[in-house]
């Protein structure tokens, strides 16, 4: 095994692709958060009054709440006054209205990142809501997604134009006091994306927004919400990449969905944010809170991530299944290396009657990583004939990495129906041997088998996010075999 | 926020004064480490579901008193040891004395043998897991020690029968520790029985060190009354290719709490955990149980089943812990449960941590009803529902129930548990 070693050595060192800093002029707060902070931040996007008090009401909501603790993560405390609140490109009176318009600066950051912004665009159909630290952009494709009637905006643009909206649904799924970032992310969130789909649109192309953390010490706080009305659909893709940093940025999102009757909402991610280097210095913290609530009947949400990236990721998309035969999906794959931590899974709460989830969450850890799946699987008195099937599935590769499972059940309902399966393995000698002997260098063989292992969750992904989850897996693992 | 409520001090003073030295200073000294002591809320992750049913009240900070009569309900015809409220009683027990087997209460005890004794309790288990299960060693009034010499053999069960006289209102300490040499084994048998209907706590702790080779069972079978609150911790230390049987069978209450903490410590060895849980009416009963793999190349096979019918509340938190270096270990958990009424509530959490890649380890755990088809294959044969229904629970249990190697024992569980299905399947 000694040339596989070195080959394995070789490949673990390849350093983070994405990793460069666009220097471009950024007006940016001082480092430090009080009520100016959010007075200022308010009036910069020009707000109407009922954000600047929902966002106080958050901050001092904030200020009362402990850090929490319990996931199985370590990471020095994160010093919230050392953190600046907001950055945004310098030319604002200007802001680009086309893609030709945009700063040249930023589309090669684009074009560094492998994501050719118009080009992908027009070939895959895909209209692109540009997140480039805190304020967007660049938004394509508007005319026919305004045809279907389909609001796709950055969330500050929605704000002032469809307050009733923003007001009605802005913190009814994940409340401002819901937790400690999500509290924080309440009162200093910077933008993110507004999605309304009317009823009975099918949105015509799948949406989509890159998110991209630049400027050092900036923490982003997106904010996220989709409204899919009676009888929509929409899939919405999120994807990451960041700079080479060697601080700790922090990163707490807030996503919400809200799903009426016989809608759909398709969400997935792909994160593939800086995890620090080998010896585990710097990274993002990716602490997100995502929760989507099916208000509807029949309404469906299904959540897919690939989770490869980030030095913390502690995150748990959920779904509160509170209409009759409402649907949660959950799938993932997450994936960790060198000193990188992951406390991540879902909630499944189910309300209604005849309502179902699926939970199939795959974990690789390799190096001196640790990977644990959390999850809670609830079903209230009220929640007839519900059903629930959970599989989870760790892959240990290296013995110094960690792989846990920490699922909670609870039920109420003598007629539902919960089932758990979890099962750890690791890359066996046999199946490496069988593709050795074949000729198949070790690395690739790893990719095959992690591929075959991801494969359930892969299938799940929009066809441009497979190929690139794929590729992403291939950097982050081949060759961690030893 | 409000201060999280702390353990009455009124806990920490106890009466009895017969232990040898030794066993006193220890005590005293355990007693001090839990001063102002909080109390677990909800918040407390290892009591999330069990908080509410605590009902630590200074009236029960007491030491029952020691005396009066005793009776199991046990046909018990082999050894037994009975105590009485925390404190044993000769009369009552007849144990062998052997070669190689030396049963003993803490109170005989000489200084030497008490000094050994006090270095060794608690070594078995996890202090903060078991936090509520710590206040028996700062109030235990007696004990059991249990030694056996290398390759010892006891023919037959011994049956450690802790009473608990409710007569009035207040706690009682019972405490075993087993300490068996190489090669050495015995099955060991502990029923926790209840008279008397004021309000009382039981806090039992029990510990086992297995040297190499040596084989323990450990039957646990607890059924105190409606008026008793039980807090019990099994603490298990095992050395290279011992063995330790663990059967728990668990009748609900106003409050049951058992944590169970195995370490396998040298390869090779091996254990093998049941348990079966009931529960009716408002009662409530939780399990916990942690296995460590501390040592490459050992087994652990873990099945619990919980029945909560009524109101009641059934718990169940299982976590397997693999170290760094326990490679090729082998780790099965199985947990199944029956909800047979909505207003009962099952939680159950069984959960991985693992650090060695070379390892097997599986995990599963459902949640549901009798399934339909089943009751329907059995009407379909001329059996009525409720027979049908009866049928289907007993087969659920008695999976586990037939696996317990004393038959007095399965007798008497096998009674309990049709009592518990007569009350529970009442219409058709």
């Amino acid at each position: 095994m000694a040339n596989t070693d070195r080959q394995v050595n070789e490949l673990i060192k390849r350093e983070y692709e994405h990793g460069f800093v666009t220097e471009i002029e950024a007006e940016t707060f001082e480092p430090g958060l009080n009520e100016d902070v959010i007075r200022r931040l308010s009036a910069i996007k020009n707000e109407p009054e009922f954000m600047l008090e929902w966002r106080l009401k958050a901050y001092r909501r904030w200020l009362e709440m402990d850090e929490p603790n319990w996931a199985h993560v370590n990471f020095p405390k994160v010093d919230y006054n050392a953190i600046s609140y907001y950055s945004a490109p310098k030319k604002r009176e200007d802001m680009p209205q086309s893609l030709d318009e945009v700063d040249p600066e930023l589309l090669k950051t684009y074009e560094k990142l492998g994501i050719p912004l118009h080009e992908r665009a027009k070939l895959a159909g895909v209209a692109v809501d540009a997140v480039f630290d805190s304020v967007s952009v660049a938004t394509t494709f508007k005319e026919p997604l305004e045809k279907a009637g389909v609001i796709f905006c950055p969330i500050s643009e929605a704000v002032q134009k469809y307050p009733e909206l923003v007001q009605k649904y802005l913190g009814s799924v994940v409340p401002a006091g819901d937790n400690y970032f999500a509290a924080l992310n309440s009162a200093v969130f910077s933008d993110g994306s507004f999605v309304y789909i009317p009823k009975g649109v099918r949105c015509p192309m799948e949406l989509s927004t890159y998110f991209r953390i630049n400027a050092a010490n900036t923490g982003q706080f997106e904010r996220t919400l989709i409204i899919a009305d009676d009888d929509s659909y929409v899939s919405y893709l999120e994807g990451c990449t960041a700079p080479m940093r060697d601080e700790n940025q922090l990163h707490a999102a807030v996503v919400e969905l809200v799903v009426l009757d016989n809608a759909q909402i398709k969400y997935s991610t792909v994160q593939n944010w800086y995890p620090g280097d080998e010896n585990g210095k710097g990274g993002i913290y990716n602490f997100v809170t995502k929760r989507a609530a099916c208000i509807g009947k029949n309404s469906k949400v299904s959540w897919t991530q690939v989770e490869t990236g980030s030095a913390i990721t502690w995150k748990y998309p959920s779904c509160v299944l509170r209409g009759d035969n409402s649907v949660g999906e959950f799938y993932s794959v997450a994936l960790t290396h060198n000193y990188q931590q992951a406390d991540t899974g879902t909630k499944m709460i189910h309300l209604g009657k005849n309502t179902s989830s699926t939970i199939i969450s795959k974990g690789i850890s390799a190096g001196r990583s640790s990977n644990a799946y959390r999850g809670l699987v609830k079903f209230g008195p009220g929640a007839e004939a519900a059903r629930n099937f959970t599989q989870c599935d760790s892959l240990l590769i290296g013995d110094r990495c960690a792989a846990h499972t920490f699922p909670y059940i609870e039920s109420q309902n003598k007629t539902a129906i919960v089932e758990h399966e979890a099962t750890t393995s690791k890359v066996s000698d046999e199946q490496m041997f069988l593709c050795r002997q074949r000729g198949i260098d070790p690395e690739q063989a790893v990719s095959m088998i992690v591929n075959g292992f991801c494969k359930e969750v892969f299938k799940e992904l929009p066809m441009e996010f497979a190929v690139e989850a794929g590729k992403l897996l291939e950097v982050s693992l081949e060759g961690s075999v030893g | 926020m409000k201060p999280a409520p702390t353990l009455s001090s009124a806990f920490l003073t106890p009466t009895g004064q017969s232990l040898p030295q030794p066993l006193l200073d220890l005590r005293a000294q355990r007693g001090t480490a839990l001063t102002d002591m909080p109390l677990p809320t909800r918040k407390t992750e290892n009591w999330k579901y069990s908080s509410r049913y605590l009902q630590l009240t200074e009236a029960l900070a007491g030491t029952l008193p020691a005396a009066g009569k005793s009776g199991s309900a046990l046909a018990v015809s082999g050894y037994h040891v009975v105590f009485h409220n925390g404190i044993m009683v000769p009369e009552a027990s007849d144990y062998p004395d052997v070669d190689g087997i030396e049963i003993k209460r803490f109170a005989d005890l000489d200084d030497d043998e008490a000094r050994e004794l006090a270095e060794r309790l608690d070594n078995t288990l996890d202090a903060e897991a078991v936090q509520l299960a710590r206040l028996n060693s700062a109030r235990f009034e007696d004990g059991l020690l249990i030694r056996l010499a290398p390759n010892a053999v006891l023919d037959q069960p011994l049956f450690v029968i802790s009473e608990t006289d409710a007569h009035c209102s207040g706690s009682a300490y019972p405490r075993i520790y087993l300490d068996a040499g190489r090669h050495s084994q015995i099955t060991v048998v502990e029923e926790y029985i209840s008279h008397g209907d004021e309000p009382a706590m039981v806090n039992a702790v029990t510990e086992f060190t297995l040297a190499d080779g040596a084989q323990v069972t450990n039957v646990r079978l607890s059924a105190e009354g409606e008026n008793v609150q039980h807090i019990g911790a099994t603490g298990v230390r095992q050395g290279a290719h011992s063995r330790f049987d663990s059967h728990c069978v668990g009748f609900g209450g106003p409050m049951r709490r058992h944590d169970l903490q195995v370490r396998l410590e040298q390869s090779g060895a091996n254990c093998r955990l049941n348990g079966v849980v009931v529960t009716q009416g408002k009662q409530h009963y939780d399990n916990h149980t942690v296995i460590e793999h501390v040592a490459p190349h050992c087994e652990s096979e873990e099945t619990y089943r919980n029945i909560a019918a009524d109101q009641s509340h059934a718990v169940f938190n299982g976590r397997i812990h693999i170290h760094q270096d326990a490679q090729k270990s082998n780790a099965n958990m199985s947990n199944k449960n029956l909800l047979l009424s909505t207003g009962a509530e099952i939680d159950t959490k069984p959960e991985l941590e693992i650090y060695a890649d070379d390892v097997k380890c599986a995990h599963g755990a459902t949640i549901g009803q009798l399934d339909e088809t089943s009751i329907f294959y059995l009407v379909s044969r001329g059996i009525d529902r409720r027979n049908a229904r009866t049928l289907l629970t007993m087969a659920f249990i008695n999976e586990l129930i037939s696996q317990i190697p004393v038959e007095s024992v399965r007798a008497t569980a096998q009674a309990r548990l049709n009592h518990f299905i007569d009350q529970t399947f009442t219409e058709a």
